[in-house]
C-alpha cells in the first residue's frame, strides 16, 4: 500500500516540485493550498506524513504543525518544515512548534526524497 | 494739550516708519508673488505627474501578476515533461533490471547444456560465440549508469527550476510595495482634491503569501546552517530528556 504525504504550500509549483520528486519513488501525494485546507483534509484520509511552507494565507505553517501536535492522534504525525525562511528564530520556531525537519527553498529534491524515506521507510 | 501734541506727534512718527518697513517689504512681497505665480504651475504639473503615475500603478501590477501567472504556467508544463521522463526512465531501468534477469537465466541454462555435452566442440563453440557475458553485463551497467545520469540531470532541472517559486515571492513583494504606495498617493492626491484613482486588484495578492527576503542559492549554504541548528536543538533536547529522566528517580 501506498505511503500518503500530504503537501500544504500556497506555490502550485511547488506542489508540483515535491510531488514529482516523491511520486516517482511510490509515495501518494495529496495537495493543499494552505494551512486550513490541511487541517480540513488530515481527518479524511490516512496520512503518513506532511510537508508544509510557513509562509501561507489562512492559516499559516506554524498554526498548521501547533494544531497538528495539539491532537493527540497526530502527535508521532511526522512533519518536514520546507521554507524560505532561513533565519534562526523561524527555524527555532517552526521546531518548537514541533516539526520534525526543516528544508530550505530551494531545496535540493534528493534532499526531500532522503528526509522522507527517514520516515517512512 | 502739549502731552496731546507730543503723542500726536508720535503716532505719526510710528505710522512713518511703519511705510517705510513697508516700502522695504514691498518688493520681497512681490518676489514672493512671483515665486507662488512660477510655483503653482510647477506644482500642478507635479501634481499632474502623480495623478498619472498613481493611476499607471495598477496596469503595471497587473502586468506583474501576468508575468507571474505566464511563468508558473511555462514551469508547470516543463515539470509535466520533468515528470514523465522520469517515469519513462523508471520503466527503462525496471526493463534493464528485466533484461538482466533474462540474461542470467540464459546464461545458467547454456552452463547446464555446455555440461551436459562437455565433449561437443560444436556446442561449446557456438555457445561461446553467441554469448559474451562480460559484454552484455558492460552494456547493462553503462546503460543503467546513463540512466542515472539522465535521472540526477532531471533532479536538477527541478531544482533550477525552483528560482520560479523565488522569483514569484520578489514579484509579490514588489506589487505590495507598488500597492502601499499607490495607496498613499492615492490618498494625497483625494486630499488636493483629486477624483479617487483606481485602486489595485488585491485578489492575486491575497491568494499567495510572500518572503520578500527569498533567495535563490543553488550552494544550499542556508541549508547547511539550518542542519547545524537543528543538530543542535535536537543535542539539546536529548539533553534535557536525560535530565528529566533522572530528576524522575
Amino acid at each position: 500500500m501506498k505511503k500518503v504525504i500530504l503537501i500544504a504550500d500556497d506555490s502550485p509549483t511547488i506542489r508540483k516540485f515535491v510531488s514529482v520528486a516523491l511520486s516517482v519513488k511510490g509515495y501518494e501525494i495529496i495537495s493543499c493550498s494552505d494551512g486550513m485546507e490541511a487541517i480540513e483534509k488530515l481527518p479524511t484520509q490516512k496520512i503518513d506524513l506532511i510537508i508544509t511552507d510557513l509562509n501561507m494565507p489562512n492559516i499559516d505553517g506554524f498554526e498548521l504543525i501547533s494544531s497538528i501536535r495539539n491532537n493527540s492522534a497526530y502527535r508521532e504525525l511526522p512533519i518536514i518544515v520546507l521554507s524560505s525562511l532561513g533565519a534562526t528564530e523561524d527555524l527555532q520556531k517552526g521546531l518548537e512548534c514541533g516539526a520534525n525537519s526543516y528544508l530550505i527553498k530551494p531545496f535540493d529534491p534528493k534532499r526531500v526524497v532522503y528526509e522522507v524515506s527517514k520516515y517512512l521507510n | 494739550m502739549q502731552s496731546n501734541m507730543e503723542q500726536i506727534f508720535k503716532k505719526l512718527g510710528d505710522l512713518k516708519d511703519f511705510f517705510t518697513y513697508g516700502q522695504k517689504l514691498a518688493p520681497i512681497l512681490q518676489k514672493i508673488i512671483d515665486f507662488m505665480q512660477d510655483t503653482v504651475p510647477l506644482l500642478e504639473t507635479v501634481n499632474k505627474s502623480i495623478a498619472d503615475s498613481t493611476s499607471k500603478m495598477p496596469k503595471a501590477a497587473h502586468q506583474i501578476n501576468n508575468v507571474t501567472s505566464a511563468t508558473e504556467v511555462a514551469t508547470t508544463e516543463i515539470l509535466d515533461i520533468v515528470d514523465g521522463v522520469m517515469l519513462d526512465l523508471g520503466e527503462i531501468s525496471s526493463q534493464i533490471n528485466s533484461f538482466q534477469v533474462k540474461f542470467d537465466k540464459q546464461q545458467t541454462l547454456l552452463v547446464k547444456i555446455a555440461e551436459k555435452y562437455p565433449r561437443d566442440e560444436d556446442v561449446k563453440k557456438l555457445i561461446m560465440n553467441e554469448f559474451d557475458s562480460k559484454y552484455f553485463s558492460d552494456d547493462v551497467k553503462d546503460l543503467s549508469k546513463l540512466v542515472s545520469k539522465i535521472n540526477d540531470s532531471m533532479m536538477n532541472i527541478t531544482l533550477s527550476l525552483q528560482v520560479q517559486d523565488i522569483t514569484t515571492q520578489q514579484l509579490l513583494s514588489v506589487n505590495h510595495l507598488i500597492q502601499s504606495i499607490q495607496e498613499k498617493l492615492s490618498s494625497l492626491l483625494v486630499d488636493l482634491g483629486e477624483k479617487e484613482i483606481t485602486a489595485i486588484d488585491e485578489r492575486f495578492n491575497n491568494n499567495l503569501s510572500f518572503n520578500p527576503e527569498a533567495r535563490y542559492e543553488k550552494n544550499h549554504s542556508s541549508q547547511v546552517l539550518v542542519d547545524s541548528l537543528v543538530e543542535e536543538n535536537r543535542s539539546a533536547a536529548s539533553q534535557k530528556e536525560i535530565d528529566e529522566l533522572f530528576s524522575k528517580r
